[in-house]
Parts: structure tokens; C-alpha cells; sequence
């Protein structure tokens, strides 16, 4: 497992990907974060930084999963990997973790500007951890979704674009929830929808039942990856 | 080492292999042939545990491929139709990938610099993969199967794409690896089975229609003993003294070959050798007999035989 992650953590950054999707993420991050300060009200930085962060990474996520397993399937190196001497799940896990780890990284770094911030005046530190807490958890569920979709196909666009997709619909299917005048479908959907599930970070609670929910999305998609690896085996 | 036992691998109603059986000691390099699509390398792919067979199962040392996947994987290394590599990495960094990607316990830097000497890519060793030219890529193949040094070695047409220098290289370093592996190949070059391996499988359509060393297929299909003659004499008497002969079961001429010299093909009965008469006669008559030789089976006509549909005529043996 730890041979495929490096390996796929590597290749984000022996191709454009890696810094592409980094720059953009921090760009935009420092945009925001300038933006906030403009209106110089510190209490806000962190939600609605982070608040507008979210669409943001909703949108580079599909591009950074796109190509983890279906560029294999078309050049074929996934008879390497299938006929090493690893199960499928390590696979497929390494796979995850280093896409991960490329949006962390970039989740990770969006703490300099509040570190500086801090420097010269008084940051409240729970939202902003939260917040960072949150969108990793969060970027974390959808990247093991993408990872999915992108076993499903052997053309990057259509993982990219079926991934968007998704992620739109995690997020608007939280809105669907409070149009709906039926108490048990509104609260089905809330549970569900990831949109609710951050905004709890947000505010700096840190929210196991949320926490559990989106590790949940992660293993559960995870699992499905491996099975649809192996499923190929019989077609 | 290898046991294949009625393996059997159908894509919706398309049956891609139908009740293969064979099984393969240790030490030995097995050729396999067939025509394209015959089922070569979806085989491969299940003994290798790339694709799982509709029934039937696959053991490697002792291991089922399904059941006990990781110890057998570890027994195998295993060149694809197309080598599986990476374009953005550099042959240094995917054959260390693939090292740690086998769990190979041995001392890596001096076994990867070992496996780059045999294959002779050490001078492209830092470059990236994308830009090296198709020898070189089925090279670095060929590199990655043989990281760790497994027991068995399957080889989906190893030497494609090398040029003839290369090839030659290859078919050694095959035959030297062949001493301690056990080895399956599979080749459209006849020669190059004939010269490597030790013996041959011949599929068709998905099942198994020959099974036996280069020389003994060659004898076995050659059931129709008959001699190619070169005769200083005139053509119709010739013919008509031949067919008069006893034992002499068809003859028919090929024409003028060289200044009155005319070529017969002459068919025996089955297991008469009508040589010592055939020279008699000739001599009787004054024709000077110029050359004889027998009309064997090359492995190239074995091949075509067996995969050009003409099946009923030939021996059983060795079928499953």
C-alpha cells in the first residue's frame, strides 16, 4: 500500500495536477481571506472563508480524483498492480490517501494566513481549526466517492464530471430538505447532506456523530472501489 | 509448479476458453501458441490472477491463485501483452515502484542494478519512460517481471517490438532463465518457440489442440510420410514407372525445375520406406536420381494445420 501511495502522491506532482490544484485552492483562499479582512470584521474570517473554501473545493476535488484509477484501466498498469502480491483494498486505499494527502496539503496551508493574523492581533482559533477539521473530513468523504467514480470509467472527463455532479448533489440536496413539508424526509436528508454535516464545524463544534458519518462515506466507498476492482476480474 | 485444471473463462456467450487443462513442472519453458484471439492471453491472465476463469481453478506452487492470491503472486512475475508502465516516472523510480509494490525482500539497489544489466537498460536507466522508444519499453517489461527473482516467469510475447540483435539477446537471456524458472511464453515467431522452448501448447478457439516437445508435434502430425524426388528422366515415364511401384500410394510431378530434371512428390503407404526402391528403379532405368528428401512437417505446418479448422484428420494425442 505504501508503494502505490507514493507512487500516485508523486505523480500529482510530476505532472501540472498537483500544483495547479494547489495554487488555485490557495489562490482563491488568499482572495476570500483579503476580502474578509477588507470588512475588518475577524470574527467572520473563519466561517465565511471557509464557507465560500467549500465550494471551491467541491469544484477541484473531481480534478484531483479523475484520473486515480481510471488512467490505469486505459494504460493497463492495473495488470501490475492486480497481479502484485497486494489485496485489492490496499490498493485502492493508497490510491485514496494520496489523493488525500495532495488536498490536505492544501487544507493544511490555508492556516498561514490566520497563523499570521494571529501574530498581530487575537484570532479565536476553535472555528478556524474547525472549519479546516471540516473540510478535510469533508474533502476527504467526497475524495473516496471520486475515487470511485473514477473506477467506473476509463475517461477522466466522465469521472471529473459525474464526480462534480455528486458533489453538487450533496450539497443541494441539504436545501431539498427544508423545501419538503414531511419531518421524516427532512430529516433523512439533513442527515445525509454533507452541507449540513459541515456546517457544524463551522462554528468551531466539533461533532462526533459528523466526524463518524463522513470516516462512514470513506470506508463504505472505499469497500466499493475494491469490489468494483475485483468485479472486473469476472466480467 | 503450475497447475491449470479445467479452466474454462466465458465473456456473456463468447467462450473465450473452453475445459483447458495442462500442468507444468519446475524447470521447464513452455511455449504457447495459437492464432490471435485464440485465448493466449486471457490464459495467461487467469494463471497470473488478472482475470478470475468462469470454472476451473489455477494453482501456483501449491497455491490457489483465488484462495491463497498473495503466496501465489508472489511466485510470478508477469510481462503483459502491453507492459504495464508508467509514462511520467523514470525507469529507476518504476522498477523501485515495482519493488516495493512486490514486497521483494532483496538487497535492492544491487538487484535492480542485476536485473538492468541482463536486460541491458542501464544506460537509460534515469530517463523517463514515456520517451524511450518500444524495444526499450518492453524491456523495462521484461525488468519488471524478473524483480525478485520469482520462481515463474510469464511472458505475453516478450520479444515484440525488439529489433533482431535484440530479439536474440532476449531469447538467451530466456534460456539461461529457464535453467532455475519455470517459464510460460507465448509467441506468433515459430522459430523462436522452436529454439527457446522445451515444449509447446498449441491453442485454438479457446482449447487446447496440441501439447508436446517442438520435434515430437512435428513427428506425431506427419502421418503422411512423403518424398520430394528430383529425377534426370522424361516426365510421363517417369511418373507412370513410380506409380507402378508397390506401396506407392499417389505420386504427382511439380514440373521442370532445372534442364530436364523434373520434381515428383511421392506418398507411401504409412510406415513402408519406399526409398531403397524408388533409388532401384531409378537406377534400372538409367534416370539419374538427383535428390530425395522427406516431406517433414515444419512447426510452422504443424501450426497451421492444427489452427486452420482441417482438424478431424489428426492424431489425438495430446488432445484434452
Amino acid at each position: 500500500m505504501f508503494a502505490i501511495f507514493k507512487r500516485e502522491f508523486k505523480s500529482y506532482f510530476s505532472s501540472p495536477i498537483g500544483y495547479v490544484v494547489l495554487a488555485v485552492l490557495l489562490f482563491l483562499f488568499g482572495f476570500f481571506f483579503y476580502q474578509i479582512l477588507l470588512y475588518r470584521i475577524s470574527d467572520l474570517i473563519a466561517s465565511s472563508v471557509y464557507g465560500s473554501m467549500f465550494t471551491m473545493c467541491m469544484m477541484v476535488i473531481p480534478i484531483i480524483t479523475m484520473k486515480s484509477l481510471s488512467e490505469d484501466k486505459k494504460n493497463k498498469t492495473d495488470q501490475a498492480l492486480i497481479t502484485a502480491p497486494v489485496g485489492v483494498t490496499s490498493i485502492v486505499f493508497g490510491k485514496f490517501l494520496a489523493a488525500f494527502c495532495v488536498y490536505a496539503i492544501a487544507m493544511v496551508l490555508t492556516l498561514i494566513p490566520s497563523f499570521i493574523i494571529s501574530l498581530f492581533s487575537e484570532l479565536s482559533w476553535g472555528p478556524v481549526i474547525g472549519n479546516v477539521v471540516g473540510t478535510l473530513l469533508y474533502g476527504a468523504a467526497m475524495i473516496s466517492i471520486g475515487v470511485f467514480i473514477s473506477s467506473l470509467t476509463e475517461s477522466q472527463v466522465i469521472a471529473a464530471i459525474s464526480t462534480f455532479g455528486v458533489s453538487i448533489l450533496m450539497i443541494v440536496i441539504g436545501s431539498a430538505g427544508s423545501i419538503v413539508n414531511n419531518s421524516v424526509v427532512t430529516q433523512i436528508v439533513n442527515w445525509i447532506s454533507f452541507n449540513t454535516r459541515y456546517q457544524s464545524f463551522t462554528t468551531g463544534i466539533f461533532n462526533i456523530s459528523s466526524v463518524v458519518y463522513f470516516l462512514s462515506v470513506v470506508a463504505i466507498f472505499v469497500f466499493l472501489t475494491a469490489r468494483k476492482i475485483e468485479s472486473r476480474r469476472w466480467s | 509448479m503450475i497447475e491449470v485444471n479445467h479452466l474454462t473463462k466465458r465473456y456473456g456467450t463468447n467462450t473465450a476458453l473452453n475445459d483447458v487443462s495442462f500442468s507444468i513442472e519446475k524447470g521447464t519453458i513452455v511455449g504457447f501458441l495459437g492464432p490471435n484471439g485464440a485465448g493466449k492471453s486471457t490464459t495467461m491472465n487467469i494463471i497470473t490472477g488478472y482475470l478470475s476463469a468462469s470454472s476451473g481453478t489455477v494453482t501456483v506452487g501449491g497455491f490457489d491463485i483465488l484462495d491463497e492470491a498473495n503466496e501465489a503472486k508472489k511466485l510470478i512475475g508477469y510481462l503483459p501483452e502491453f507492459p504495464p508502465l508508467y509514462a511520467d516516472m523514470t525507469v529507476r523510480e518504476y522498477l523501485d515502484f515495482m519493488y516495493g509494490l512486490k514486497k521483494v525482500k532483496l538487497p535492492k539497489e544491487k538487484h535492480i542494478k542485476e536485473i538492468c544489466r541482463l536486460v541491458k537498460i542501464e544506460n537509460v536507466y534515469n530517463r523517463l519512460i514515456a520517451n524511450l522508444s518500444k524495444g526499450y519499453k518492453q524491456r523495462v517489461g521484461i525488468a519488471q517481471a524478473l524483480l525478485g527473482n520469482p520462481p515463474v516467469l510469464i511472458l505475453d510475447e516478450p520479444t515484440v517490438g525488439l529489433d533482431p540483435k535484440q530479439i536474440i539477446e532476449i531469447r538467451n537471456l530466456i534460456k539461461t532463465l529457464g535453467r532455475n524458472h519455470t517459464i510460460i511464453l507465448s509467441s506468433h515467431i515459430l522459430p523462436e518457440v522452436q529454439a527457446v522452448c522445451e515444449r509447446i501448447l498449441i491453442i485454438n478457439n479457446g482449447t487446447l489442440v496440441a501439447d508436446g516437445t517442438p520435434d515430437g508435434l512435428s513427428h506425431d502430425l506427419s502421418n503422411d510420410h512423403s518424398l520430394i524426388i528430383r529425377v534426370d528422366g522424361p516426365e510421363n515415364e517417369v511418373l507412370h514407372a513410380i506409380k507402378a511401384m508397390d506401396h506407392v500410394v499417389d505420386v504427382h510431378s511439380f514440373g521442370e525445375k532445372e534442364p530436364s530434371v523434373y520434381e515428383f512428390a511421392v506418398e507411401g503407404e504409412p510406415n513402408t520406406d519406399i526409398r531403397r526402391d524408388l533409388f532401384a528403379l531409378m537406377t534400372r532405368n538409367g534416370w539419374p536420381l538427383l535428390a530425395m528428401r522427406n516431406t517433414d512437417l515444419t512447426l510452422e505446418d504443424v501450426f497451421l494445420r492444427l489452427t486452420s479448422g482441417a482438424q478431424g484428420s489428426f492424431p489425438k494425442k495430446g488432445r484434452k
